[in-house]
Formats: structure tokens, sequence, C-alpha cells
């Protein structure tokens, strides 16, 4: 076995002419005779007018190819047994994670210099650029940010929305943009109003690259990005500026202005909400407002608005002595995102990807199967209950412990959301 | 030739047989005397016996044949046809003659003993359409002379295959007319020696050829065009040679008819020419005769199946030498097999990156998506693409590992399959078989009255370990496992070793009966019913006595028991071989598992088929035959428990409720339901908005839980308030089951509390069937009655499926109960259900232990992203289809499916599916479901 336990290995390799570019994830790196191989067979399908998608292995090991733009191609193999899901889960997970991968190239150095290789060595180069993001999206697994795999941004809700909102359109209309956005420990608290207009995937990659740009510790900076479906070929600045530790903001803008002439504003924009920015920071991992009661057996919950692609997402701090039969924080994310993925790859309808996508991927035709509408689902395992429904507007997954009842699953489920939608306008 | 093949032991028994004729019949019941009244005559399949022992003979019933020939005398009838109705009649006699004293008439049309899946050998016996004669009145164009000419139609059925196999000596002069047609034309020659007629005049006819059989074509006729196209003596061989496969072709010919003849009806004629073919497609496909043309259907969906070596030879660099088998060689493999070099890469190398062998891989062909299984074993890979519209990802290692159990269960191990050159024609069969069944099922029931059954349905249902059981009255019950038991027994007439003073030549090891594909009696080991049944299924077996009474089915052949084979030494000994023999008769299907060596003698070479076992098989089906009535009884009996029809709920329409009182007046039991489904018919309008249902006493426990937001309900307080719903009744469940299965006495446990309808369980499953007691009249009655699943007034059970891994079986609501409840949504919601199904039991799967998965014996994972999953359900909505009124929005109704497994203390999964409207506890339905049910 090649692979050790470890992250998701991924290739990049020109796609007509097989060159390996760079490889992420796992620290050993695969043999180049099977990252030949591997790229071998595709490329072999491709010449007799067929496509390989992905392949499962005993133990749970996936290898998903996909083409992008014909110009590059990228694998993701994951050696199973380190991660306990099924292939469909796995493989949801991997195409998601190619989608990002090149995404994120794309916002990085643009499409031009993606689709037209003309030196490959200059392009290994400057793809160094992306790795940091890259390891990013690989290590993501565990964090409490889900927006990778649903394409709906995290957000945040603020205690006082309004008056963030105004204050981010102010700074944005002060630094002659329409693209706004604060985001509080990785997740969107207050936008502009046309910050709704970009993709929903882009907004995910922003906020990814936000991270990434922060952990650098730098105050403020100025960063060229293209945009995956917006503007592809035609870079922006993204113009960042921390506000304080864990709360940033941040604007799409053009040539003008400057990065300096923008801080300048930022002091008399943003000091009159300091003290609103701390009660939304105080909001933290739970992302709900403390006035915003969520019942105290829900574990966890993820509500997702399907109209303005966002999602709150959180998991609750047992007030009780830790139970041992309750699952663990890292384990309630996990269990929320194999639930995810396991309602809208068999029942639901999955967020932001178009019909044409789902039925490439390779479960996509089970949900096509149906002649009936599925609306909720639960489930029961060893360690939880997990309730999935959906409406016309919202999805709501939800993790409880395996003391509630199940038949109050639902009446709690509905409770639930019809509670948060009203006292949050989510 | 079968003497010539049979061995040692086929001429010993016909031996016995000879000697004691007279005492076999008045040792078995009189049932037997009137079908084999004449003993010296050799079976009736003893010429299909294959050269490796085995059989395959298929003949349809009186029943079948008749009707199919009543429908030919209908039309014959009416067409006033005096011509041919005294042929029709004599054809008749012919039938009966041959039933009579049930000797082998080679040749007759009707008798359908062309069991030729496994070999080709030439028979003379062509089948024929019914001969849908046309009078045409076409004083036209072909008009000529004084007499009056007139056009007629004759469909006949040819079949150029048969001519290749067959052992006719060629026909020189007239070619393909003669030797396929039958038809004898002898071109008469001018004084230069050159052909002078143009038209094809019928000069005579080949003794049972097509021509012939169908006894429309009458010698004087002219043959003008073979389906629509004219034809003359220069063209006619070039037609015929077109033809690809075995089809019907439509003749025209012209005939001299009196003129009185001449005003036939032209619109009135040509509506019969659509006469249905008598032998249903499912028949034909088992046959073997049309295979060519299913397979054609299906050109346009990639599919594949293939053996790979492994080890290639670069020295001789064959082309194609990695192939060891393929099918279909044909359009629809074409791409799949260009691109065996990814699987063979992928098998290779993939193990070595993950750690894992390679299970199946998905590839996008143009638009449409294939899903590829693999199977590796020892040095060979078995690669099956399939359509994954017909087969979702989910579910294709179940379709593998079942093909490969099947095929191991006949031939021992998949390279004993595939590397013996002799089983290609046989394992093209199989294949063909496979495919139909997942590709295109619903045309192999085309035009039967049995259920259409969806691609969902058949996925879930087959890929089950388990076997469709039908529960019978208890003492209807005992008398089939007596005899059962009796047969099984084997000790005596000439089945007892006593008789000869020889060792018997097998032992029974144990058999299973099928009544319309339902399990009624089951005497074998779990493993052996499933390898048996897998058969079944896949050989259409179980469909076919659903659907058709089958005349005389004998199948007989050496298999591969996998629990037997693989078992660690102990009973069987390594040596013993292993046959299995089934017999048909009418609705009854017996397997019988023999084992030779062991016990019994050795068998040696290829044993064909025993006459004394496979009559002994037919007498006990004789004898169940008396049962008959009260087994049809049972399944015409209402569904037990009742069931609502998804229609009743949705208030579309006013005759609705009309068809429902008038339905409610012929049963009692529906009458039951009907009151109850009044009495809150306007409830069940308004009970989609969570918010106005109107509590059932049951639902109040609940909500009172769980109203109130801020309430933070404790569990505790819960499980005090509805004790029988807590989630970790599964314990309780085995305690209860226990004090059951010990005393066997009805309501013990204090289920009474719980159960409407306690019903006595017996906790052994096999061989108990003779012990059971049996029920009062009265009692019976009474269960009836409070047969219902879900609490409440209404009834709100649609569907439900219980499967016992244990015992391999699973009893869900009959074929007919469900035709009983006729209705536009409900047949979708049968598919829909059958779709979920196949989701929840992928979600089981990944938790059941190892030892309960049917196929595989590969490692499987230990986890899952969400670990073992127990229950898992999934609401759904649907809508009246093509509502019309705008100004009201459709109505809706929505209704759960759900799946629960229970591991203990007997692994059972239980999948229900309801309506909304009461909110069951799904573990308390799962529960009365396997107490209430006499499984």
């Amino acid at each position: 076995m090649m692979l050790q336990e470890g992250p998701v290995q991924l290739l990049c390799l020109t796609a007509n002419s097989g060159v390996p570019l760079f490889t992420r994830g796992s620290s050993k790196q695969l043999p180049f005779s099977v990252m030949g191989s591997l790229n071998g067979v595709h490329m072999f399908g491709a010449g007799q007018g067929i496509s390989l998608l992905s392949c499962d292995t005993g133990g749970g090991g996936k290898v998903v190819w996909k083409v992008f733009k014909d110009s590059l191609m990228l694998i993701a193999v994951s050696a199973g047994q380190r991660s306990q899901s099924s292939h469909t889960e796995e493989e949801v997970y991997l195409q998601r994670l190619l989608e990002n991968v090149w995404g994120c190239m794309v916002l990085v150095l643009g499409q031009d210099e993606l689709v037209t290789v003309r030196n490959v060595e200059r392009l290994k180069r400057d793809l160094r650029a992306c790795f940091s993001l890259i390891d990013l999206l690989l290590e993501e697994r565990h964090q409490g940010i889900m927006g990778n795999l649903t394409h709906c941004a995290d957000s945040l809700l603020p205690p006082n929305p309004a008056l963030l909102q105004e204050t981010v359109a102010g700074f944005a209309q002060a630094a002659d943009s329409e693209y706004g956005c604060l985001v509080i420990h990785g997740r969107i608290a207050a936008t502009t109003e046309k910050w709704s207009h970009l993709m929903p995937q882009e907004v995910v990659l922003l906020l990814a690259l936000m991270q990434t740009l922060s952990k650098s510790g730098s105050s403020s900076c100025d960063y060229p990005v293209f945009l995956p479906q917006g503007s592809p070929t035609v870079a922006l600045r993204l113009l960042r500026f921390q506000l304080l530790p864990g709360a940033n903001v941040c604007v799409l803008c053009g040539p003008t202005p400057s990065l300096q002439r923008a801080e300048s504003d930022l002091r008399q924009c943003w000091s009159p909400v300091v003290d609103s920015l701390r009660d939304t920071l105080a909001v933290g991992e739970r992302c709900l407002p403390s006035s915003v009661s969520v019942r105290q057996d829900v574990l966890s919950l993820m509500l997702i608005n399907r109209d303005t692609h966002r999602s709150v997402s959180c998991v609750q701090a047992l007030s009780n002595q830790p139970d041992s039969s309750l699952p663990s924080r890292a384990r309630c994310w996990e269990l929320l995102k194999v639930f995810y993925i396991f309602s809208t790859t068999r029942y639901f309808h999955q967020e932001s990807s178009s019909p044409e996508e789902q039925s490439q991927s390779s479960s996509g035709d089970f949900v096509q199967g149906f002649s009936h509408q599925p609306l909720q689902c639960y489930l029961v395992t060893e360690e939880c209950k997990c309730y999935g429904l959906q409406t016309d507007q919202h999805q709501l997954f939800l993790l409880f412990p395996l003391s509630v009842p199940t038949y109050v699953l639902r009446s709690v489920a509905n409770q639930t959301l019809s509670h948060l939608v009203a006292s949050t306008g989510f | 030739m079968a003497s010539g093949s049979s061995t040692q032991s086929l001429v010993i028994s016909k031996q016995r047989k000879d000697e004691n004729e007279s005492e076999k019949v008045d040792g078995k019941s009189d049932g037997e005397s009137s079908y084999c009244s004449s003993d010296d005559l050799e079976p009736e399949w003893l010429d299909d016996i294959q050269k490796n022992g085995e059989l395959f003979y298929l003949e349809l019933s009186e029943g079948e044949e008749e009707l199919a020939l009543t429908r030919a005398t209908n039309h014959q009838v009416s067409t006033n046809h005096v011509r041919f109705s005294d042929k029709e009649a004599e054809v008749i006699t012919d039938q009966r003659k041959k039933k009579c004293n049930g000797s082998r008439t080679k040749g007759t049309a009707t008798l359908k003993k062309l069991a030729k899946m496994l070999r080709r050998k030439h028979r003379s016996a062509l089948r024929k359409d019914v001969p849908a004669s046309i009078l045409k009145n076409q004083p036209g164009q072909y008009q000529g002379g004084t007499v009056q000419k007139q056009l007629k139609e004759v469909c006949v059925y040819l079949n150029p295959k048969r001519l290749s196999a067959s052992s006719v000596p060629l026909f020189e002069d007239g070619g393909l007319l003669e030797a396929l047609l039958g038809v004898i034309h002898r071109p008469s020659w001018d004084s230069e020696g050159m052909r002078q007629e143009d038209k094809l005049t019928v000069h005579g006819l080949v003794p049972n050829s097509p021509a012939a059989k169908c006894g429309d074509i009458l010698i004087g006729d002219v043959l003008v065009a073979v389906d629509d196209v004219d034809v003359n003596s220069e063209n006619i061989e070039r037609v015929l040679s077109c033809i690809p496969g075995p089809t019907q072709v439509r003749l025209t010919l012209e005939t001299l008819i009196p003129l009185n003849r001449a005003r036939a009806d032209d619109a009135f004629e040509a509506r019969r020419m659509k006469s249905s073919p008598p032998v249903s497609q499912l028949v034909r496909l088992l046959w073997g005769d049309d295979t060519a043309e299913l397979q054609m259907s299906i050109e346009h969906i990639p599919h594949i199946v293939m053996y790979l070596s492994l080890k290639l030879d670069s020295a001789s660099p064959q082309d194609e030498e990695e192939i060891l088998y393929q099918y279909p060689a044909s359009e629809a493999s074409r791409q799949l097999k260009g691109v065996r070099g990814i699987f063979l890469t992928l098998c290779d190398m993939l193990e070595n990156v993950t750690g894992g062998q390679i299970l199946s891989s998905s590839l996008l062909l143009g638009k449409q998506l294939v899903h590829v299984g693999y199977w590796k074993e020892n040095n060979n890979l078995l690669v099956i693409g399939l359509p994954a519209e017909r087969v979702p990802l989910l579910y294709l290692q179940t379709v593998l590992g079942d093909v490969v159990r099947t095929l191991k269960m006949m031939y021992n191990s998949l390279d004993s399959a595939f590397l013996v050159a002799d089983h290609a024609p046989r394992l093209d069969h199989f294949f063909c078989l496979f495919f139909q069944q997942l590709i295109q099922p619903s045309r192999l029931t085309e035009g039967h009255a049995a259920p259409p059954q969806d691609a969902s349905g058949t996925l879930f249902l087959d890929g089950l370990p388990a076997v469709r059981w039908l529960t019978l009255p208890p003492e209807i019950k005992m008398e089939v496992d007596t005899l059962l038991s009796d047969f099984e027994s084997s000790d005596f007439g000439e089945m007892s070793e006593d008789y000869f003073g020889l060792r018997r030549m097998y032992v029974i090891l144990g058999s299973c009966l099928f009544y319309k594909s339902y399990l009624i009696a089951n005497h074998l080991p779990k493993e052996d019913l499933l390898d048996i049944s897998l058969y079944c299924q896949h050989y259409l077996l179980l469909p076919l006595s659903w659907e058709q009474r089958v005349g005389q089915l004998v199948v007989w052949r050496e298999v591969f028991p996998q629990q037997r084979a693989t078992a660690a030494p102990g009973f069987n000994t390594p040596q013993g071989r292993y046959f299995l023999l089934i017999v048909g008769l009418r609705h009854f299907l017996q397997c019988v598992l023999l084992e030779a060596g062991g016990c019994a003698s050795p068998a040696v070479g290829c044993p064909g088929p025993d006459s004394v076992y496979v009559d002994q098989v037919k007498a006990t089906l004789l004898q169940l035959e008396e049962l008959e009535g009260g087994i049809e009884e049972r399944l015409s009996a209402p569904a037990a428990p009742c069931l609502s029809c998804a229609d009743w709920f949705l208030p579309s329409s006013s005759s609705t409720r009309d068809r429902l009182d008038s339905l409610a007046s012929s049963s009692p039991v529906l009458s039951k339901l009907v009151k109850g489904s009044h009495s809150s018919g306007h409830r069940g309008r308004n009970l989609f908005g969570e918010k106005s249902r109107k509590p059932s006493p049951q639902r109040s426990l609940s909500d009172s839980g769980s109203e109130g937001l801020d309430g933070g309900f404790g569990m505790s307080r819960n499980r005090g308030l509805s004790p029988h719903s807590t989630p970790d009744s599964g314990r309780r469940l085995g305690t209860r089951r226990d004090s059951l299965g010990s005393g066997g006495s009805e309501g013990s446990g204090g289920s009474t509390l719980l159960f409407k309808s306690p019903r006595m369980k017996h906790p052994n499953p096999f061989y108990l069937g003779t012990l059971k007691k049996t029920l009062t009249e009265k009692e019976t009655e009474e269960m009836y009655n409070t047969m219902k699943l879900s609490s409440g007034a209404e009834n709100s059970l649609f569907h439900f499926l219980l499967m016992d891994s244990v015992r391999g079986v699973f009893i869900a609501p009959s074929h007919r109960d469900v035709s009983q409840l006729s209705g536009s949504i409900h047949p979708q919601l049968i598919r829909n259900f059958h779709h979920c199904c196949l989701s929840i039991r992928d979600a089981f799967r990944q938790s059941l232990p190892a030892k309960a998965r049917r196929a595989s014996s590969r490692p499987q994972r230990t986890g899952w992203g969400l670990g073992p999953v127990k229950e898992h359900g999934v609401l759904f909505q649907c809508k009246p289809q093509n509502w019309t009124d705008q100004k009201k929005p459709a109505p809706t109704m929505t209704y759960w499916v759900i799946g629960r497994m229970l591991l203990e203390p007997v692994p059972q999964e239980f999948y229900v599916c309801f309506h909304d409207s009461v909110p069951e506890v799904p573990v308390e339905m799962a529960f009365r479901l396997s107490f209430g049910l006499d499984l």
C-alpha cells in the first residue's frame, strides 16, 4: 500500500501531455509510474470516447478523475480506512474537492494561464502560489466550515445585523466598491447587497482565501483575484483589513483606491461599531446570537437557505457533564457533513449543482429515480439520530442524542426550523 | 441419443421401474396412476438430457396451449374460412391424443418442448404462430385470366438459425425457399434451358416445414410477397437470406377461390391481423429461441460481461487473447470492450495504491453513465458493465455478488465456468437472461397477468438474501410439510434401500416448494435455499410458475452449494456430489437437493436425472394439488394485515369513494376498512399541516413531550409516557421473543398490551411446521379481523416487507393484494417504496455483520461515516398527476417509508410504507409485523 493514512492525495497534470504539475496531500508521494498509469488510463479512455469518472476499491479507497477546460487534469486518491465513509459519501467529497481546487487555481492565477499552457516549468512555479490555499482545502475535513462541501457560504448571525450591514455598505462605498463583506471567524456576518450576486462557490473560495491571508498575521493586504465564474480572465483586487482578531472586512475593487486610502477610511467607518463587533465575535462558533435559543437536545444543526446560498451551522456545547455516550464536537461536525452528503446524494436536491453536474457524478442518477418527492428523512445510528428536512426555501439538518425518542424528531425539527426562521429571518 | 449418454444408474432405474410398476401405482395416490399410466414409456424429457447429464425441459400445460388454440379457433370460426376449419379440428384432436396417452408426439406444432437452451439440437418441430389468415379481395393488379384470384396473407414463423444447426439434407434445388420455408417450387424451363416462369407457384410442401404446418399455404398458390416485398423466382433467395434471426414473416399469396367467397370484409379482417403470440416472451427466452431479437432491442444500451486474464503472455501477441469470455458480441459492448485495458490496469494498479481490491468504477459513454463492477478470482477478472439508470451504484455490488454466487453454484468456480469452451453457449444464454432481467424487465412479462415489475422492485426483491414467503393456514401448512417430509424420508417404494438391497443412489438433503413463485415450504438450510432461489430467479422459473401453468418442468444439474463446498470437514464428506432436481407441475415448483456419495452410492461420471426420483417428486406435487384450493383461497383472501390504497387518501374525485364502497360491499374486511376511512375521511384532508392534526391517543403522548419549545423535554419523562416506543426497545424485543419462544403460548410476556393480535410464534424456523398447533376457525377469523397494523381508526399502511435473515425468507403483500388496490398513485408509490428500500438497505448493509452478507467473501470495511444504521426513514410527498384545476392547488399526500434493522435476537429487516396521518412508531409496527404475522 503506497498511500499512508492521511489526507487525500491530489495530483495535477496537464491533460494532453500528462506532465505532472504538482502533487499535494499525503506526505509520501505516489511513485511516478503510478501517477503515469492513473493519468494513462484516463487518457486511453478519452481516446475511445469514454471518460473515466471514478473508481472504488475495497476498504473505502477511492480515485476520482476530472479534466478542467481540456487543459488540466486533477486526480484525487483517497486510501480509505482513514475516513470511514462509504463510497458515495467519499466520492461527493472528492468531487467537491477537485472543483474547489480548480476554482482556487483560477482564483489565484486566472483562467488564461491555466488553459493555454505555454511554458510548463513556469506554470509549475506559478502554481506554488495556490499551495497554501489547496492545503487548507485538503485539511479542511474536521473544521467547522461546511461551505467547501455545500457550496453555501457559512454565515454567522450577528445580534444586530442591520447596524453591521450599514457599516459594511458605508465602508464599501468609501472604497469605491460594490462588493464588501464582514467576516467573523471565517464566516460571513454582513455583506453589501451586491455581494450576494457572486457565485456561491466564489464566495466560499474567497472566504478560504481570506483565512489563509489572515494567517499571515498582517493587518491588511491587497491581493489580486480572478473570480472563477464572474471574471475568470480579468483580475480584481481583494482588499482585506483586520478589524479585531477574528474579525476581518474585505472589499473587491478595481484599480482604485489604493490600499492606504482605503485603510484611512477604515477607522472612521468601524470605530463606532466596535462594541457590536465584539458582541458578534462573542457569538463564536455557535453562529447564532444568544437571543435565539435552540433546544438543548439538538447536538448540532445546519440550516441552509436555498435562495441566498448561505448556511448556518453549529455544534452546541452541552451544558451538562461531558457524556461519554455522546459524540465529541469534532465527531459531530463530521457526522453533520456525512449526513449532509448522505441526504443530498440520495434524496434532496443538492444546492448549486446543475442537473448536468449531478448526472455526471456516479450517484446523481439515484435521486432522479424517485417518482415522488422526498421531503424529510431520518437516520438512527449507534451514535446519534439525524434528521433532515427540505422545504422550498430551506434545508435543515439536525443531530440528536440517542435518548431523544424517534417519534418526536419530526416535530422538533419542524419547530426548530420555524423558530429559527422567525427569530432570525435567515 | 439419451440412452447413449445416460449412465448405468439410469438403466438400473428403468429396470426397477418395469418390475415394480403395479406396486408403485398402488403405493402412491391415484393422481399419479392417472398421470403415469404408461410406465413402460420413456419420460418425455429423456431425449433432452445433455451429455453431461444436465436437463432443462419445459413444456407448457394444456391450459396454456388450449388458450392459445382457442384464440386461434375463434379466429377461424368467425372468419368463415371453411377451408381451414377442418384443419384446425385436426390439430385439436392431435393435441388431445397426445395428452391422453402421454406419449411423445414429435413435431406437433403446439407441443412446446423446445428446451434447447443449452444445445441446438435438430428438431423439426418449428413453432408457428397463430395462423392469422387474411383474405383480401383485391381484384385489381393481380387479377388475370377468367378465374378470380385473391390475395391472402399468411404468417409463418421462420428460424434461419435452426437451419444451420439442422441435419436436414440441403435442398439443392429449392434453396432457402425449400429449406427454410418448406415451399417446393420447380421452375419450368423453356427449350433453351432458361428459366421461363417468373411466378413462384407452390408446387409442393415439405412435411413438417413452417409452410406445411401453418395450413394456409396450398399447392397451386403463388407467392407474391414476403413482408410486403414483392418476390419472384429471381429474388426470392436473396429476400429469404436477409432474414437475420428467428422471426415471424408475412407471406402474401395469390390463390384461386370460388367467387362467392371473395366477399370478405377487408376492414374486419384487418383488425384480426394482430394476433398475439401464443407464447410469452418469457417462455421464448427460456427456450432460448428468441434471444437474438431480444438482444437486439437493447443494443443501444451499453452493457457487457467479460472474463479477462490478468496474466498476459507477451510472447504471443495475439489479438484479444486476454478475453477468455465475452457477451454480448454486439454493438452494445463494442466500446466497453475497447477499453478493457483500463479495467486490467486499474485492477492491477489500485491494489497497491489504496490497499484494497478494485470494486467498481464509473464511466461516461457519451451521455450515458455506466458502472463497471469487478470480481477478481485467482488470476482472472470478471468485469460486468451496466447502465447506471438501471442499476444504481449502491446496488451494483449486490447484483455482481449474486451473479458470481449463481455461477459458482452452477460451476463450482468462475474459472471452471468460463474456461471450459463447451460452456460458452450456455453462458451466453445465462447472461442473456441476466441482462434482459436487468435492462428490460417489463419486456419479459409483456401481455400477461403477472404484475408489471419495475426495475427498482426487481432489483430490490431479487437482491434480498431471502425468498418470498407465503403464510398458509396451519392445517394446510401441516399437510404440505408432511407431504414433503414423507418424500424426503425416501424410505418407501423404490426409493428405500431395502427394496433392492442396493445402496440408494442419492440422499435427499432437503427440498423446498414454491407455489406461484411464493415459497410455501422449505426443508433446506438457509444457504442452500438461497443458492437454489438464486438459480430459480436467474432462470425466471418463479415468474414462470406464477404466470403460466407449467405442463411439465424438469431441471437436473450438478450443483456446488456454496455452504457445503466451502464448509469445514464434518458431517459432509468432501467427495460428496450434489445435484439439483427441480420439477414443476402447474403452479407448483419443487426443488430437491440430492447428495451422491456419502451415505449414498458415489456418482460416476455425469449421471442424468433418475426417473424414479423425478416421478416421486411429481407424485408429491400431484398430491399437493389437492391442497391447491386451500392455497389459492389463502392467496385470494384479503391481505393480512390490511392495506390501504394510496389513492384513497387523495381527495381527488368523488368516484374514488364510490368505488371504495362498491368494493367494500363485496368484502367484509374491506368494509371495515372503509368505515374507518369514512369516519376520518375529512380528517385525512386536513392532516397535511401538522398543527391541525387531531391527535390520536398515542400521538398526544408524544406531543405532550415535544410541545412547547423551551420545555426541554427530559428523556426519562418521555420514556415513562410512551413505554412502547423507546429507542432501546430492541433489547426488550429480545426478552419478549424468548418468552414467546419457550412457551409458544399466545399473549405471553404481556404483549397483549401492545398487540391487538397476539399470535403464537415458533422459535425454531425449521421442521416445526408439522408440530404447529391448529388454530380453531374462530381464532383465525378473529385474527383476520384484527390484523390491522397501524393504530387509530384509519388504516394507514400501504405496503410492507419483513425479512428474516436467519430463515432467508421475507413476506410482503402478495401480487394479488397489490393488484386489488388498484389505483393510479398506488403503483407509483410501490415503485417509490422499492427505490427507497434500495437506499435504506444500502445504509443497513454497511453495518451488517460480515457473515450475514449474502454475496461477498471479500473483506469489507468495518465502519461507515455515520456508524451502523439501525433505522432509516424518508418522508415522501405525492401529487396526483395531470392536475387540471388551475384555481386550487393540487392536493398532496405524504407518506413515510421506513426501514429498521434488528440484529438481536435474530437479524431481521423491516420496511414499511404508511400514510403520514398517524405518526406510527415504526418500532411498534415492526413488532406487530414480526409477531402478528405467521412467519
